[in-house]
């Protein structure tokens, strides 16, 4: 296993104070925080951080040697052989520099009973119930095991589940508001028919989606057009105003000498088109059926995942992503062929479980690579301590054919990339965010150690501190 | 039958004896208090001090050697006692009838339509010296309704009322079925409801104008009036941009208090019970535009969010003084006495009586002051700065030329415990007297009010009080 700092270790100095200070009295405890936060440099004003490892992995199986990198303001800003720390800046020296953990499928972070609820909607938000402070012992295991970032989603109990973000380990906060929107095939205990069912009902939301996506375009072109009729309208009448008021006078002055009410001309015109009614769920929805968010859907059974491939082939823009996927392989060609990668959770095979005998285990992750599958490695988002283990279920999918490289981009530069991340974050790039791990080893061997974890340009982690 | 009758008609009995005294009172104008000891919350305590009250305000206090007492006023000396501006409640949902909390997104409803005179809480609230309250909906809500500032005595809700229209409750906390994610959905949606109104509405208003200045053109006319200027109508409420031509009176009335809010014109309570809610409450402010006018109402577990309420520059009232939590690591309890770390963070903080009387402002002070708080600050926590959140700082809290005429006459320093709450004058009429508070006459001697059944001259026999035999044989048949 993969070797962790003792539990007394893994309390970062500031959790370690501030559990002091409430011990004393309140007001210390307040000092003790305010403490605390001076010890932690604030990103936007902070010293510049300067990292030196023999070995950057700058992206899956690229690595350069002997780098010096120079963090400023949250950011990497020169990376060089040659590179010397400047005056004043902190330094932390290391075996191997890579991008920070990325789970990209998680709960750590997020309020447990919004995360387990089945009362969301397409448009309820994960950001809306991010917790820093209910999971505060969680979110600091992750610092210490270099999972740095999650894709997070709520309503674990629902059919769809509304909008996930990706979040920093570092406070919770969040990097991408609008992650992707998830949704679930996987309700157990359901009869052949429910379960296709239930794909039905997914299929038909989207369409309804789709098509209220459809309407807003369509009202969109057709106010194009009303408005320039109207404008070219405007500027005819303008212009024949003169004609039209002298025959309006000439007339005005009949009526007058007979005595009459002047009957003035009827003027039509187009009613300006009107929007399809808002509605806040399919207009969530219709992100996802559109390309702009992917779509996260949850399935493990081979009943379900061929359905949902079925259903899904109109809805060309959307990018879907399995999640799961025990039963993948079944379907590694159309995956493989449509781009749609699979989020796995390494585990062991249960003959007993949902796909029987079909379950591959560990190897499912290895297999499905192997078959052109693109392979991101997730915790599950079973409980929110799960994303510690990130890193080691990755190693596991290595010990079981998956290519090293193939592993480590499924928990870096995979999810980052996904989840339209990959200019901000995933890799060791002049310019990116620096979300980073100085570490004594292999990033994946299970006996490295974490040194520090750079999160946002902040060290939120230092082993032995 | 008859209990269902005669029980109100009997508390309403209980209260009028005990404002008997006060019931011609408010034609009362002037007033003046002598105390052994004035404390008036603006400066140091005067002793000997007399309050003049004249016309329901203060118009003089000093030191006795220093006021004149007009000639007509009726005199109230009492030496060996303590006079007090009385405390300011800056947050209860009591004295109604019931808190809103069936419907989600309410703001239109009015704690002025469910607020009961006659309810003991008011009655309590004299007794303990807290002579204005912020009658606010309940916490369990989304946006529950509309406040009123009260005073604790009157025979009708107008009499009471101090200030109508307080503010609006609002809870970042989920209410009951919702979790954190949908109770936020559920405020943002109430928020981008009312935008999409305003902004239908709007359009529809230029769409109209449009038409008509396209009409006109085609027929031939001049057009006339204000819609020739193109300038707004005769609408100078707004100030939101963009909104000028739209008649402030086509509003839906429903939509109103919300657009209020968004306006800044209506104060926000904002109930936090964690303090993930915090971070909730001030995003929805922030994306409204309402945190100037935000208060937040915390449990005692929103301390941790200190840091981030002090940046936003928020008063907040706090829920109960102690948060506890347990270690994860040893199991140990570890308490943290809350008004400290707001007070420390110099976050202005009035505090809230919760549950029984034992627990009125009072005694909040009294701990506060017991865990360090210097006693200024811990009296201004439930006077001044509560006075201030409502907006009535120069009005109730302290006293001062000009502030309401509000004096409470403690028997001695009004945050011993020792010390009982003698007299209240209230704009300037002496609506209590303890000497004759029926009910807590018949605490100390024991007996029971007229008409209870354990009234030995028993006149009246209360069925299903427990007493009778056959209650007994009634509550073992429903049983």
């Amino acid at each position: 296993m993969r070797s962790y700092p003792s539990r007394s270790d893994r309390r970062s100095p500031l959790r370690k104070l501030r559990t002091l200070g409430i011990a004393l009295t309140a007001g210390a405890a307040l000092s003790a925080a305010s403490l605390a936060a001076q010890d932690e440099p604030d990103p936007a004003a902070s010293p510049d951080l300067f990292l030196r490892a023999n070995k950057v992995i700058v992206s899956p199986g690229k690595s350069l040697d002997n780098m010096g990198l120079l963090v400023r303001d949250g950011r990497i800003v020169a990376m060089g052989k040659d590179l010397a720390a400047p005056e004043g800046a902190q330094t932390i020296e290391g075996e191997v520099i890579c991008a920070a953990f990325i789970d990209p499928w998680s709960v750590a972070g997020v309020d447990a009973s919004s995360a387990r609820s089945d009362r969301v909607d397409t448009a309820s938000r994960a950001t809306d119930a991010l917790d820093p402070y209910g999971q505060d012992e969680v979110l600091d295991d992750l610092l210490a095991s270099g999972v740095l970032m999650m894709r997070v989603e709520i309503g674990s109990a629902a059919s769809v589940s509304g909008v996930g973000a990706v979040i920093r380990a570092d406070g919770a906060t969040p990097v991408l508001a609008d992650a992707a929107i998830s949704a679930r095939l996987n309700t157990p205990g359901l009869d052949p028919v429910s379960r296709v069912g239930q794909v039905d009902r997914l299929a038909s939301a989207l369409g309804g989606a789709k098509k209220y996506a459809d309407d807003t375009a369509a009202f969109e072109s057709n106010l194009k057009t009303w408005e320039e009729e109207i404008a070219k309208k405007e500027t005819e009448l303008t212009e024949d105003f003169k004609k039209a008021k002298k025959a309006r006078d000439k007339k005005v002055k009949e009526a007058k000498e007979d005595g009459e009410e002047v009957k003035e001309k009827k003027y039509k015109e187009d009613k300006r088109p009107r929007p399809p009614k808002f509605d806040a769920k399919k207009a969530s929805l219709a992100r996802a059926v559109g390309g702009e968010v992917p779509m996260v859907i949850h399935v493990e059974q081979a009943l379900e995942l061929r359905e949902l491939l079925r259903v899904t082939r109109p809805f060309t823009r959307m990018r879907m992503v399995i999640a799961g996927g025990r039963c993948a392989l079944l379907f590694a060609d159309e995956l493989a062929e449509r781009g749609i990668p699979v989020i796995v959770t390494p585990a062991p095979s249960s003959p007993g479980g949902d796909v029987g005998e079909m379950d591959p285990g560990f190897a499912l992750a290895g297999e499905l690579s192997a078959r052109g599958v693109e392979v991101l490695i997730g915790s599950g988002a079973t409980s929110a301590s799960a994303s510690r283990d990130l890193p080691l279920l990755a190693a596991a999918a290595v010990g079981h054919g998956l290519d090293e490289d193939a592993a480590f981009h499924a928990i870096t530069a995979g999810p980052a990339r996904v989840f339209d991340l990959q200019s901000k974050v995933g890799s060791v790039r002049r310019g990116l965010h620096a979300d980073l791990l100085v570490l004594s080893g292999d990033p994946l061997s299970s006996s490295t150690r974490v040194l520090a974890s750079i999160s946002g340009g902040k060290v939120v982690h230092q082993a032995g501190n | 039958m008859k209990s269902s009758l005669s029980q109100p008609l009997l508390a309403l009995g209980a209260t009028l004896l005990l404002a008997s005294s006060a019931a011609a009172a408010p034609q009362v104008d002037k007033t003046a208090v002598k105390a052994g000891t004035v404390i008036t919350l603006t400066g140091e305590a005067i002793p000997d001090g007399v309050i003049v009250i004249e016309g329901g305000r203060v118009t003089a206090v000093g030191a006795a050697s220093e006021v004149q007492i007009p000639w007509d006023a009726t005199v109230i000396d009492q030496p060996g006692m303590v006079a007090f501006p009385g405390f300011v409640e800056a947050h209860a949902a009591r004295g109604i009838d019931r808190p809103n909390e069936t419907l989600d997104v309410a703001p239109f409803l009015d704690v002025k339509d469910s607020i009961d005179p006659v309810n003991f809480y008011f009655e309590e609230a004299l007794r303990q010296g807290i002579l204005t309250i912020n009658v606010q909906q309940g916490n369990d809500t989304v946006v529950a309704g509309q406040g009123m500032v009260v005073k604790p005595f009157g025979m009708t809700v107008e009499q009471m009322m101090v200030r109508p229209r307080s503010g609006v409750k609002i809870s970042a906390a989920p209410k009951r079925g919702k979790t954190r994610a949908t109770q936020a959905q559920a405020l943002r949606g109430a928020f981008d409801d009312l935008r999409r109104y305003l902004e239908e509405m709007v359009q529809r208003q230029k769409d109209g104008d449009d038409f008509d200045r396209r009409e006109a053109l085609y027929q031939g006319r001049e057009l006339e009036g204000e819609a020739a200027k193109g300038k707004p109508l005769a609408c100078s409420g707004w100030t939101i941009d963009g909104f000028e031509r739209v008649p402030r009176g086509e509003v839906d009335e429903k939509r109103e208090p919300l657009l209020r809010i968004i306006e800044g014109k209506l104060p926000v309570i904002m109930w936090c019970a964690t303090p993930m809610d915090v971070h909730a409450a001030l995003r929805v402010a922030e994306a409204n535009g309402f945190t100037a006018t935000m208060t937040l109402a915390l449990a005692p577990a929103c301390w941790k969010a200190a840091a981030k309420i002090k940046a936003s520059g928020c008063s907040v009232i706090l829920a109960g003084l102690e948060d506890e939590e347990l270690d994860p690591v040893t199991g140990e309890s570890i308490e943290t006495f809350v008004p400290k770390v707001f007070h420390d963070a110099g976050i202005p903080f009035a505090l809230m009586s919760t549950g029984d009387a034992n627990r009125s402002l009072w005694y909040q002070a009294a701990r506060c002051v017991a865990n360090g708080i210097p006693r200024a600050d811990a009296l201004a926590a439930v006077t001044t700065a509560p006075a201030e959140m409502l907006g009535l700082g120069d009005r109730v809290g302290k006293i001062a030329k000009g502030t309401d005429g509000h004096v409470v006459l403690f028997s001695g320093d009004p945050l011993d415990i020792t010390s009982v709450v003698e007299h209240v004058i209230l704009d300037g009429a002496h609506v209590y007297d303890r000497s004759k508070d029926v009910r807590v006459k018949q605490l100390f001697d024991g007996t029971r009010p007229p008409g209870t059944a354990s009234d030995t001259s028993g006149e009246e026999d209360w069925p299903g009080d427990g007493d009778d035999p056959e209650d007994d044989d009634e509550t073992e048949n429903n049983g």
